[in-house]
C-alpha cells in the first residue's frame, strides 16, 4: 500500500517507458537506475544529427535529468559492479558511435548476468529477491524492442521473471511464513533470460546500426523492418506545469458558451490533440497543449537532446521531423500564445505575417503532421485568436498603471517612458508601447542573439509584449536571463544606460507590475479538481458532433472521437474519485462506438452513441473529480 | 568534450560518496532509532529519512536516527535486538513481530480518512472473466508470500467463495501461482497478458500507465484491512515514546503534512488500535503463520 499511496500523491505512476497512448496524458515513469537510464539517453541522443557527443558523455557522467540518484552512472558502477566501462569511455572519447552502442549494450547486459549471478548464489531469500529486483529492473532497457521484434521472446522472458523471482523462497518474519529457495527452477528460469540476453545483447559484434534502438541482434541480422515505438528517454518531462496558467478566452469572460461555438471548440479539441502531428509527437502525446499550458507557456517542459533547460525546446532539430530538422542547436524559450491576435507577426522573429501559415508550419513542419484540412486551420486559429490577456487590476486598457500599482512601480514607469542615448535616444516604451499592449510589432536587433557567422545580420527578434510576463521566466528568446530583475541589468549594462541600483530596483518593479494579473494560476481544491477541467474539455469538445453529425463529416468527426475517447479514458487515471472511475471508461467506449459506427457508415448507430455519451455525461458531471 | 575521458577523471568529476544502506547507525544513548523499510530506490529513502529525522529530533528533543533494512523481517529482527526503536511495518509482520517479540503498535497510516484498505482480484476486461472461479485452472500473480493485501486477504476471497479448502490449497485450485515480488510487478504482468489475474491492494491498478488502467477491472475484493503502522520495540521509554507518538501525529498539522511525503506518504496518522488488527491475526493464524 505504501507504494502505491506515494505515486497516487505523485497523480500517476507508470513502470513504463515515457510512450504509448495516443492522449494528452503522459505517465510518470518509475525511476530509472543510473546505467539504465545512461543507456537509454545514449540510444535516444545517439539517433540525433548532428550527435551531441557531449551530452552523451554527460549521460554516463552525471545524474539525468529528475534522477533519484544522487551520482551519475560511472560513479553508481564503481560502486555496485566489478563491471569496467574502459571500453565504452573509450568508445565515447573516439566519437566512435557504432563502438558505443556496442560497449554500453554489453555493459547493460552484463549489468544484468551480474545481479542474475548474485541471484543464484545467494543464500537469503530477500538478498536473492533485491538482485533479481535490480537485474529486472536493468531489463527494462531491452524491454521495448524485444517486445516490438519477438513478442513470444517477450512473453517468455516475462514469465521466466515471474518464475525466477516466485522461486527465491521467503523469510519470512522470524521465521514464521518461511519457505526454501527452488534452486533448479530459479536456474532454468535465469537459463532462459540469460540465453536469449547471449544471443542478442551479449555479442562481439554488432550488426551496424542505422539507427540505434534497443532491437534485439537476431531481429535487426533477419533484415525485417520493424518499428520500436517511440519514447522519451529519463529525464524528459512533458508533464503540464504547476501552478497550472489560467485560461483567459474571450468569449467565456462575456458568458458565451463554447458548445454554441462548434468552430471554436473544434480548435480547442485540437489544440489539445497529439492526432493532428506526425510521428514521434503524436505517438507520446505532445499536443499544442503541452508545450503551451492554456494558452500560456509550460515551464517545465525539457527533452534531452532538444532542450537547453526547462521550458525551451528545439522544434527545427533531428528528434520531430527529420526533414525538418535546420542542424542548429537553437532551442527556443516556449513564448506564451496569450493575446495572440495582438502580437503578429509570429515566430520569435516575426518570419510569419500570417498565423494561418505560423500553424500551418508548425503542425506540418515542425511535428511532421499532415496537411491539416482548411476546416482544422480555421478552427484551429477560431480558437487561439480568443486567447486573451490577463486582466491586471494594476493597469488601465491603454497600459497606465492604476493606483492599486506599488510606488516603486511608479517611479518605474517614469524610468521606463525615459529615452536614453544608449537605446538611440528611445525609451524602453518606444518598443513596447503602453497603448499597443507593449509591443510595437516590429524585429529588432538588440544584441541578444550571438551573431552565427561573420558579418551575419540575423539578430532581429518581434518585440515581445510585457503583459502577463512575471509568470513567464525565464526571459529572452533563449531564456537566458532568469528574472526581469535580470533583464533589466542586461539593458542596463549592454546599452550603457547609466541607472542607479534604485532606479533598476524601480524599473524592476514596474515591469513586474505590468506583468502581473489578478488570478495567474487556475485554481484547484478538492472536488474542482484537474479532471473536473478535463471532463468539462473533453465534453465540450465532444458537443462539436451535435454539428458534425449531421453534415456526416467523417474525417473531422473520426479525429474528434479518438483524440477524446482516449483522452477521456487516460484522464480517468488522475480522477481523485476513484468509484466514479468506471463510469468515465464507459463514457470514453461510448464515443469509441461512435467512432466505429461513422466507420462504417452506419449514421443511426452513431447518433445513438451520442445520445447516449450526453445523457452519461450529465450524470457523471457531478462526480467528476 | 573531454578528450581525455577515463574511469579515474569521470569519478573524480562525479563526485561520489559512498552511502550507508543496510547498516544501523552508531548507538545513541536517549535517542531513537528508525528502522524504514526500502520501497523504490533506497539512496532516495536516505534523503528522505535525513529530512524526516531531522525534523523528528527538533520536535521531540533527542536525537533521532534512521537506517534502511532490506525488508521487513530485517526490521524485526533489529527490533528484537536492540538496533532499532521503531520501526514502520505492515500489518502481518507486525502481528508476527507483537508475537514473536511484543512489539507495540504506535500508529496507524491513514489514506482516504481511513486506517484501512482492501485487497482486490483484478483481471484484463477484455479476459472474459467476471468471477473468481472463472479462474479455475489460470495463471494468478500476487504480490509476496508475506504480504496481507497483496496475497493472504485476496486469497481468502477463494476460499470464501468455496473454490479453495483453505491456506496451502491455492495450487489445486489455480494453474501456476506467481509471487511477482510487488503489487506492480504483479499488476504489471497480469495487465501485460502473463498471467490472468492478479491480487494486489485496492490502489495497486495506479501503478499501471493510463492506458493500462483502462484495460483492467477487478472482481472481488476483500474485507478491509487495517493498514501499515509504526511500531516500537517492548521496553522502550514509555515518556520518549509518548513524545514520538505526538511529534508524529503533528504532521497531521496543514503545516506539517507536506512532510508526510518522506514517510511512505499516507495521508496522516492517527494512533493504533491494537484491536484493529485482530482481524489480521486471525488471517495469519488460518495460514499458519501465528499460533
Amino acid at each position: 500500500m505504501r507504494n502505491i499511496m506515494r505515486v497516487l500523491l505523485a497523480t500517476l505512476a507508470s513502470a513504463l517507458l515515457l510512450s504509448g497512448p495516443v492522449a494528452a496524458t503522459p505517465a510518470k515513469e518509475a525511476p530509472w537506475l543510473p546505467e539504465a537510464a545512461a543507456y537509454r539517453l545514449t540510444l535516444f541522443l545517439g539517433n540525433l544529427e548532428p550527435l551531441p557527443w557531449d551530452d552523451i558523455e554527460t549521460a554516463w557522467t552525471e545524474p539525468y535529468r529528475g534522477s533519484e540518484f544522487s551520482v551519475g552512472a560511472l560513479a553508481w558502477l564503481d560502486r555496485k559492479s566489478d563491471i569496467e566501462p574502459d571500453g565504452l569511455l573509450d568508445a565515447i572519447m573516439r566519437e566512435d558511435l557504432q563502438a558505443v552502442f556496442a560497449e554500453a549494450t554489453r555493459l547493460v547486459a552484463l549489468r544484468i548476468e551480474e545481479n542474475l549471478d548474485r541471484a543464484l548464489a545467494a543464500e537469503e531469500s530477500a538478498t536473492a529477491q533485491q538482485a533479481v529486483r535490480t537485474a529486472r529492473e536493468l531489463y527494462r532497457v531491452f524491454e521495448d524492442g524485444i517486445a516490438a521484434a519477438d513478442p513470444e521472446a517477450a512473453r517468455r522472458i516475462g514469465l521466466a521473471w515471474l518464475e525466477l523471482n516466485s522461486s527465491t523462497g521467503s523469510a519470512g518474519v522470524l521465521g514464521a511464513g518461511a519457505t526454501s529457495a527452488d534452486r533448479d527452477t530459479m536456474a532454468t528460469a535465469r537459463a532462459a533470460i540469460s540465453g536469449y540476453l547471449a544471443e542478442n545483447y551479449l555479442i562481439d559484434d554488432f550488426a551496424p546500426r542505422r539507427t540505434l534502438s534497443a532491437l534485439p541482434e537476431t531481429a535487426v541480422a533477419s533484415g525485417r523492418t520493424i518499428e520500436v515505438p517511440p519514447s522519451l528517454p529519463p529525464g524528459s518531462d512533458i508533464f503540464d506545469q504547476e501552478p497550472l496558467p489560467l485560461l483567459v478566452l474571450n468569449f467565456e469572460e462575456q458568458g458565451i458558451d463554447e458548445t454554441d461555438l462548434p468552430l471554436v471548440a473544434y480548435g480547442d479539441m485540437l489544440f489539445d490533440s497529439a492526432q493532428i502531428f506526425g510521428s514521434p509527437a503524436r505517438d507520446l502525446g505532445i499536443a499544442c497543449s503541452t508545450c503551451h499550458n492554456r494558452s500560456d507557456v509550460n515551464q517545465r517542459l525539457f527533452i534531452p537532446g532538444a532542450s537547453h533547460q526547462p521550458g525551451a525546446i528545439d522544434v527545427d532539430g533531428a528528434f520531430f521531423n527529420s526533414i525538418f530538422n535546420d542542424r542548429r542547436d537553437d532551442p527556443l524559450d516556449i513564448p506564451s500564445l496569450r493575446g495572440l491576435r495582438f502580437t503578429g507577426p509570429y515566430g520569435r522573429d516575426g518570419r510569419f505575417a500570417s498565423l494561418r501559415d505560423f500553424t500551418r508550419n508548425v503542425v506540418v513542419n515542425e511535428f511532421g503532421g499532415a496537411e491539416p484540412t482548411p476546416f482544422m486551420l480555421d478552427a484551429l486559429l477560431a480558437y487561439m485568436l480568443e486567447f486573451d490577456f490577463l486582466p491586471n487590476s494594476m493597469l488601465t486598457p491603454d497600459g497606465q498603471l492604476t493606483e492599486a500599482a506599488p510606488e516603486a512601480a511608479l517611479r518605474g514607469e517614469a524610468i521606463f517612458n525615459t529615452p536614453f542615448a544608449g537605446l538611440g535616444d528611445r525609451s524602453c516604451a518606444s518598443c513596447h508601447v503602453p497603448d499597443a499592449n507593449f509591443l510595437d510589432r516590429q524585429a529588432h536587433d538588440i544584441g541578444s542573439v550571438a551573431p552565427a557567422y561573420e558579418g551575419a545580420r540575423a539578430g532581429a527578434l518581434d518585440t515581445p509584449t510585457l503583459l502577463g510576463t512575471a509568470y513567464t521566466a525565464p526571459y529572452f528568446h533563449d531564456g537566458s536571463l532568469p528574472t526581469l530583475a535580470a533583464v533589466v541589468d542586461w539593458f542596463d549594462e549592454t546599452k550603457t544606460l547609466g541607472l542607479t541600483e534604485a532606479e533598476r530596483t524601480y524599473l524592476t518593479a514596474y515591469l513586474e507590475t505590468v506583468g502581473a494579473a489578478d488570478e495567474p494560476y487556475e485554481a484547484f481544491d478538492t472536488e474542482n479538481t484537474t479532471f473536473r477541467l478535463a471532463f468539462s474539455e473533453l465534453t465540450t469538445f465532444a458537443s462539436t458532433l451535435d454539428t458534425l453529425l449531421p453534415r456526416r463529416d467523417a474525417e473531422h468527426i473520426l479525429l474528434l472521437t479518438d483524440t477524446v475517447a482516449a483522452d477521456l479514458s487516460a484522464d480517468a487515471s488522475t480522477m481523485s474519485n476513484l468509484a466514479a472511475r468506471p463510469d468515465v471508461y464507459a463514457l470514453a467506449e461510448n464515443l469509441a462506438e461512435v467512432s466505429a459506427a461513422v466507420r462504417n457508415e452506419d449514421w443511426e448507430a452513431a447518433g445513438a452513441s451520442w445520445s447516449a455519451f450526453k445523457a452519461e455525461a450529465a450524470d457523471i458531471e457531478e462526480g467528476a473529480f | 568534450m573531454a578528450k581525455h575521458l577515463n574511469r579515474r577523471t569521470v569519478l573524480l568529476l562525479a563526485g561520489a560518496s559512498a552511502l550507508s544502506l543496510a547498516s544501523p547507525l552508531a548507538a545513541q544513548n536517549a535517542g531513537l532509532r528508525l528502522a524504514f523499510i526500502p520501497q523504490e530506490n533506497p539512496e532516495k529513502l536516505l534523503g528522505d529519512i535525513e529530512a524526516i529525522t531531522g525534523w523528528l529530533a527538533s520536535e521531540i528533543g533527542v536525537p533521532v536516527e534512521g537506517f534502511v533494512t532490506i525488508d521487513h523481517a530485517a526490521a524485526v529482527e533489529a527490533l528484537r535486538n536492540g538496533d532499532a526503536d521503531i520501526s514502520f511495518m505492515g500489518a502481518l509482520p507486525f502481528v508476527l513481530a507483537e508475537a514473536e517479540i511484543g512489539a507495540v503498535p504506535l500508529l496507524s497510516e491513514v489514506y482516504r480518512d481511513t486506517p484501512s484498505y482492501t485487497g482486490r482480484i483484478f483481471v484484463r476486461r477484455d479476459s472474459g472473466i467476471g468471477a473468481l472461479a472463472n479462474l479455475r485452472g489460470r495463471d494468478i500473480a500476487f504480490a509476496d508470500p508475506i504480504s496481507e493485501s497483496g496475497y493472504l486477504y485476496p486469497l481468502a476471497e477463494f476460499v470464501e467463495a468455496g473454490l479453495i479448502e483453505g491456506p496451502g490449497q491455492a495450487e489445486v485450485f489455480f494453474g501456476r501461482v506467481y509471487f511477482a515480488g510487488g503489487y506492480q510487478q504483479a499488476m504489471q504482468a497480469m495487465a501485460e497478458g502473463l498471467v490472468d489475474a492478479a491480487g494486489a491492494s485496492q490502489y495497486a491498478d495506479l501503478l499501471l500507465t493510463p492506458l493500462q488502467q483502462a484495460e483492467v477491472t477487478w472482481i472481488a475484493e476483500s474485507e478491509p484491512i487495517p493498514s501499515h503502522l509504526v511500531i516500537a520495540r517492548p521496553g522502550l521509554d514509555a515518556g520518549l515514546q509518548d513524545r514520538f507518538i505526538d511529534a508524529m501525529l503533528r504532521l497531521n498539522a496543514p503545516e506539517n503534512r507536506e512532510k508526510l511525503r518522506y514517510l511512505y506518504g499516507p495521508d496522516g496518522y492517527v494512533r493504533a488500535d491494537g484491536a484493529a488488527y485482530d482481524g489480521v491475526r486471525d488471517m495469519a493464524r488460518r495460514y499458519g503463520l501465528l499460533e
